[in-house]
């Protein structure tokens, strides 16, 4: 009983990763590019924005040597044009949209494995690129949006032009999607899914304990229909095939 | 079959379900499973056996003139009419702990060894209505503690349920904690 954590992906651990995500700096003092081991980071010039990872900034915004831009998707209008998607009768059942996602690479080249070669990597967050930074997109819900969102008001709060207005926009951004989440719960089934597109990272490390254990449930419970239906079919392709080539065959073979 | 290993199986496995024998076992009149009295064992006695010894006995065919199963199976208690019928009518107040601490899975050994399409069915409801009750429990974890009569739910979930549970409270605590956490830092 070496681990006891379930399977996946816990909030903190969720909260860590989102950490990798780049942010917008505006350096307040000079620093020269370090080589990170993800790669190195742009030499910090005040007053020119740089994108710099998230933990970073925050580290830099806390010694006060850098401010942090807030994404536009951080900002009331973005925020309030958001919850009126989400809220609108409308779109019960769907969560509001990603960012557009970079085209996808994954044609293999011709020659060389497809795994290893690095011109077929289908990115995924934290890696897509200015998920967060200031040339992000206006109108979408990144994957990290509430880890994000977070730590900003905590940490950056005085980038901020209207700080508690932010707040309460994701506070009830956060419930209805949450409530989405549960209505979906509805639907679970043993061979079934929920149409997720568009849920966030921490939204799916709360609910993944408890919707995975439902969902293996359902499967045990199940299992002897699946089986037996399994064996219907075999049955039935079988005896479709013509019976009589079946049992010639057997024939045989007891010779 | 379950796995050897899972204490889930083998807790599983010692609910008792009853089991007709249909020859005489004169060594065991004395054992626990006879609870220890001294009435002998003939056939058609039924007796309540652990699940893994009465499906062995039902599923083994000892060779020799007489290929009739040791002892024939019936369906638990748990699993009976009358519990079906209460379930099909509101899931989430039957206390399924007490009839049998860890029900589905006893139900999941039923459903493996007799073919009721039914029972799966009426099981599958059931699981999923109580399961969505459990998710709202979880939730208000403030009011689940004071309210008198939510308590009633909960005490009669099973193991599973409680698991299932567990899994969701412990999910939104991690959530409320990290956000904690980062706002100390």
């Amino acid at each position: 009983m070496a681990l006891p954590l379930p399977p996946g992906l816990t909030p903190s651990e969720v909260g860590f990763l989102c950490e990798m995500e780049h942010v917008t700096v505006i350096p307040r003092q000079t620093l020269d590019g370090l080589e990170l081991l993800g790669g190195p980071t742009g030499a910090l010039k005040p007053p020119l924005p740089t994108p710099l990872p998230l933990w970073l900034a925050l580290l830099l915004k806390k010694q006060r040597r850098a401010n942090i831009t807030p994404p536009p998707w951080l900002s009331v209008e973005a925020l309030t044009q958001i919850l009126d998607f989400e809220t609108d009768e409308r779109t019960a059942e769907l969560f509001s949209p990603l960012p557009d996602l970079p085209p996808a690479t994954t044609t293999a080249p011709l020659e060389g494995d497809p795994y290893l070669a690095h011109d077929s990597l289908e990115l995924s967050a934290p890696f897509l690129k200015d998920a967060a930074t200031a040339r992000a997109q206006a109108d979408a819900l990144p994957y990290h949006w509430l880890e994000i969102g977070h730590l900003l008001i905590t940490h950056a709060a005085d980038d901020f032009d209207d700080l508690d207005a932010v707040r309460k926009l994701l506070r009830d951004l956060r419930e209805v999607r949450m409530s989405k989440l549960r209505k979906g719960f509805e639907v679970l089934d043993a061979g079934g899914g929920v149409k997720m597109n568009g849920v966030g990272g921490m939204e799916i490390a709360e609910v993944r304990g408890f919707v995975g254990g439902v969902v293996d449930g359902l499967r045990r419970l199940n299992r002897s229909r699946e089986e037996s239906r399994k064996e219907r079919e075999t049955e039935e392709r079988e005896n479709g095939l013509g019976s009589s080539s079946y049992r010639d065959d057997e024939d045989e073979d007891m010779l | 079959m379950a796995s050897y290993y899972s204490p889930t199986a083998i807790l599983t496995d010692a609910q008792k379900a009853p089991a007709t024998f249909s020859l005489a076992v004169p060594a065991l009149s004395h054992s626990p499973l006879n609870n220890n009295s001294g009435t002998p064992i003939t056939p058609a006695t039924t007796l309540d056996l652990p699940l893994w010894l009465a499906e062995m006995l039902a599923v083994s065919r000892p060779s020799g003139p007489a290929s009739a199963p040791l002892a024939t199976l019936d369906m638990p208690s748990a699993l009976g009419p009358k519990v079906m019928n209460a379930l099909t009518a509101d899931a989430t107040s039957v206390e399924l702990r007490q009839q049998a601490q860890w029900f589905y899975g006893l139900g999941e050994r039923m459903l493996e060894l007799f073919e009721d399409e039914e029972m799966g069915a009426v099981l599958l409801t059931t699981f999923k209505q109580r399961a969505l009750e459990i998710a709202d429990k979880a939730q208000n974890t403030r009011t689940a503690q004071q309210g008198g009569d939510s308590g009633d739910f909960m005490s009669g979930l099973d193991e599973t349920e409680r698991q299932l549970f567990r899994a969701a409270h412990d999910g939104t605590h991690a959530v409320k904690r990290w956000f904690e956490a980062t706002s100390r830092g």
